[in-house]
């Protein structure tokens, strides 16, 4: 069908939902909304802040400072505001979706537009987060705003939607190196002919100024709401400090739930770490295809970020669509899908059951949270399988394609 | 020789007097304490904390009115005001749960079934065989293993009120504790007088409902006690009503009705402990009620019956210095202090409105002044508003006008920077 009916279909779809009642039962959910993304505290944080009460002297707020001066000033928030704007957000993730496969297949449109943008729009990973109003929307919508700007060689537009995007969420500085590759290098798909990195290196430098000037900026703009650099330990500190161990979808709250103090921060700098090693192999081993890296990042960040959200995971499984060259080479898709299956059940299931009910327990909870990862893990997995197999191509008969 | 004894006289009188004004000096920090429980007179009870020991010495199915006597004052007890925490519920426990119970897992003081004291969230510290006399003499004295919980501790200090109220079968001087053992007036006493040397209590009120209830509390010695009991010696005490449907006596007459007079009482209420005594009536009760007041310092008419029943105490509620607001600081006393306004102190107070209504929108912002407060006055002081009052003072107070410029200045920033990356303009060599 074509994408100019499907798209605004879409979207008048979404808002009709996000004005429903429906927001309201799904805005707390610890599935869909973090401590660092949820809508309640965000209200609250604003609220507090126009009564001249530091938002961040409790630990409730853990939002951006931007948000903050946002909401106040130029976007008042309330229901049907909030409504159109995560409406907003959500097209905006789903054009800039398209723009990127556009740019990625080098063509001005396609039949698959709408598929596209509907794998976005109608993932449920990322529609149901976004009607619970948590602002993992907007990072999402950050996220690929800032890989279709970069697709579209606006460097200036992309990495200052990037330092915004790290404003909101200090995990996502994983992408900043692939992204400034992207920056000097092409979208297209060329993972079937892998090269050396054509461009020269040094490239980067002067975007990396550019950036880090952007960064600095932003803080200041943040520093200059609050009035002090309280913000920074209670947004960008909680993913590393972990001080909220409310439950989500992700590996890190029970974990940390059960650890002796003593041995608190050595694991803190453990996973935070994790997180860093994966950006410099990726980058290396995909430097044809940075778009590649970019999108198993992504999924790495799903995986392993401290406070994770459905969105983020859904947020990869939608970028999957933007790769189908890697679709016969993937060893597992049925498995990874009915892990998926299992796990979206699980998950809503047992948290139910343990908070609601009360007839289970922490474990249970975990226990599905285990098998969302192993889901994401597999797919990431796969991606990467496929990513390089298709490298090698067609197979020559009685030959095998081992991984050494 | 004559002078060297002036001299050591001298040096004795110095060092008398020197002695003398240490002493002085050491009950310094005394004087205004004294003063804050005397305020209004050495009426006051002067105490900080409540406490109840509630003891129900009966077991088994036929003693279910000694069960509903005490659930009864634990529940009148809970509502006034004392915390679980304060509470020491000595209970066989053995009636709600019990096979013969038709409603099970409810206990009820009446024939009517209107209110179930068992409910959902009792909290029994002895139950069972737990009720001892040596349970109940070491929770009084305070002499027990380290190794006994808190929960299970009566940890009062010389500013606690306690309330002890012990129901079950006795006699002359003495309590049958669960069909196997007695305890005697003598122990109790000596128990008492154990914590008047520790300083255990500030004053206690015991109360005793069982048959010869009077003889249980005549051999008190220590001051500071007020006793009330059901019944003469060779009087028994009698139960109110038997419930058809439970098949046993539901409650005592004595508790009865002191649980009705308790029904009107509320945490403001004025009534005094001789009110309470007045209401009882030996026809209705066929027995004699019997007082003692001879150890209780104060008049009765003057005792509040929420000095022992509720978790009322005194308080003075002093607001906190909100910058170029205050002229003098505040002395309110919330509640029960009412019949003595004309004789109250409340000084002069005057906060800024203008500093609380700003962009604030609690409702009559602009009414914490002084006529409001002491319109306000006794019980219904608006402990919001002090609480926010002093909530602002403390956490950075800024002034909504300055966060609104802040928060403009830095949206006008970010989207200075949105538009200056958006807005094409020549483009820049390593954009392409």
């Amino acid at each position: 069908m074509d994408f100019i009916v499907t798209f605004p279909a879409l979207v008048a779809g979404r808002l009709v939902l996000a004005l429903s009642p429906l927001t309201h039962y799904l805005r707390d959910d610890h599935l869909l909304s973090s401590p660092l993304t949820s809508y309640s505290r965000l209200q609250e944080g604003i609220y507090l802040f126009k009564h001249g009460i530091d938002p961040y002297s409790g630990s409730t707020f853990r939002h951006s400072p931007l948000l903050l001066s946002l909401f106040s000033t130029v976007i008042p928030l309330n229901e049907v505001t909030a409504a159109f704007l995560w409406t907003a957000s959500d097209a905006l993730a789903a054009w800039s979706l398209v723009r990127i496969w556009r740019a990625r297949q080098n063509v001005s449109s396609s039949s698959r537009d709408s598929l596209i943008a509907g794998l976005y729009l109608l993932n449920p990973y990322t529609f149901l987060p976004s009607l619970g109003q948590s602002t993992s929307s907007f990072e999402n919508a950050l996220c690929l705003l800032s890989l279709m700007l970069a697709c579209q060689k606006q460097a200036s537009a992309s990495l200052l939607a990037l330092a915004f995007l790290i404003q909101l969420s200090l995990p996502s500085i994983l992408l900043l190196l692939p992204l400034l590759l992207l920056l000097i290098s092409e979208p297209t798909s060329h993972l079937a002919s892998p090269f050396f990195f054509k461009t020269d290196i040094r490239r980067i430098t002067p975007l990396a100024g550019q950036f880090a000037a952007y960064i600095l900026l932003l803080s200041g703009a943040a520093t200059l709401v609050c009035g002090n650099l309280n913000w920074v330990e209670k947004t960008w500190g909680a993913s590393l400090t972990l001080p909220d161990l409310t439950p989500n979808p992700g590996l890190w709250w029970y974990f940390f739930t059960e650890m002796f103090d003593h041995f608190r921060p050595f694991f803190l700098i453990v996973f935070s770490v994790h997180l860093l090693i994966y950006v410099l192999p990726l980058c290396i081993k995909f430097q044809h295809d940075i778009l590649y890296a970019c999108y198993l990042l992504l999924g790495i960040l799903s995986i392993f970020k401290a406070y994770p959200t459905l969105s983020d995971p859904g947020l990869f499984l939608s970028m999957l669509s933007l790769f189908p060259e890697t679709f016969p080479y993937l060893h597992h898709p049925i498995v990874t899908a009915l892990l998926h299956l299992h796990a979206a059940l699980l998950l809503p299931l047992f948290h139910y059951l343990w908070l609601n009910q009360g007839t289970g327990n922490a474990n249970f909870f975990y226990a599905s949270t285990l098998v969302f990862g192993m889901a994401n893990g597999a797919a990431l997995l796969d991606s990467i399988w496929a990513g390089l197999r298709i490298a090698i191509g067609e197979v020559k008969e009685e030959h095998e394609v081992l991984q050494e | 020789m004559k002078s060297t004894t002036v001299h050591r006289f001298i040096l004795f009188i110095l060092s008398v007097l020197l002695l003398g004004r240490g002493v002085v000096s050491n009950s310094e920090p005394a004087a205004p304490v004294k003063q804050f429980f005397e305020k209004h007179g050495a009426r006051e009870s002067g105490h900080t904390n409540n406490w109840a020991v509630l003891v129900c010495s009966s077991r088994y199915w036929f003693n279910y009115r000694h069960m509903a006597n005490a659930l009864g004052m634990y529940r009148t007890v809970k509502r006034l005001g004392i915390p679980d925490s304060n509470i020491i519920l000595m209970l066989a426990d053995d009636a709600a749960c019990n096979p013969r119970n038709k409603f099970a897992g409810c206990v009820y003081s009446n024939t009517g079934n209107y209110l179930d004291l068992y409910g959902d969230n009792i909290e029994v510290d002895y139950r069972g065989y737990e009720v001892t006399v040596e349970n109940f003499l070491r929770v009084l004295t305070g002499r027990m293993d380290s190794s006994v919980p808190r929960s299970k501790r009566l940890l009062t200090d010389d500013r606690s009120n306690i309330f002890v109220y012990m129901t079950g079968h006795g006699g002359n001087e003495f309590l049958k504790f669960q069909d196997n053992e007695e305890i005697s007036a003598f122990d109790i006493a000596d128990a008492f007088e154990q914590m008047w040397q520790k300083k255990r209590y500030n004053e206690i009120f015991f109360m005793v409902d069982t048959c010869q209830a009077n003889t249980m509390f005549s051999k008190f010695y220590s001051p500071n006690i007020l006793a009330t009991g059901s019944s003469e010696i060779h009087e028994n005490s009698y139960s109110h009503e038997n419930d058809y449907d439970i098949g046993v006596a539901v409650i005592d007459k004595f508790t009865h009705y002191v649980l009705q007079f308790m029904e009107g009482i509320n945490k403001t209420s004025q009534a005094s402990m001789q009110d309470l005594f007045n209401t009882f009536d030996p026809k209705k009760l066929d027995s004699h009620p019997g007082v003692r007041s001879d150890l209780f310092r104060r008049p009765l008419e003057n005792t509040l019956v929420t000095d022992f029943f509720g978790g009322v105490a005194q308080a003075e509620v002093v607001l906190p210095a909100l910058e170029d607001a205050i002229v003098e600081p505040e002395a309110l006393e919330p509640e029960t202090k009412q019949r003595q306004s004309p004789t109250r102190e409340v000084a002069d107070t005057f906060v800024d409105p203008s500093l609380l209504a700003t962009g604030w929108e609690l409702p009559n912002a602009s009414d914490v002044t002084a006529s409001a407060l002491r319109q306000h006055g006794g019980p219904d002081v608006d402990y919001t508003k002090l609480m926010v009052a002093a909530a602002r003072t403390e956490i950075a107070l800024k002034e909504p006008f300055t966060s609104t410029l802040r928060a403009w200045a830095s949206s006008l920033l970010i989207l200075a920077l949105v538009s200056w990356t958006t807005v094409p303009r020549n483009r820049r060599p390593s954009e392409h």
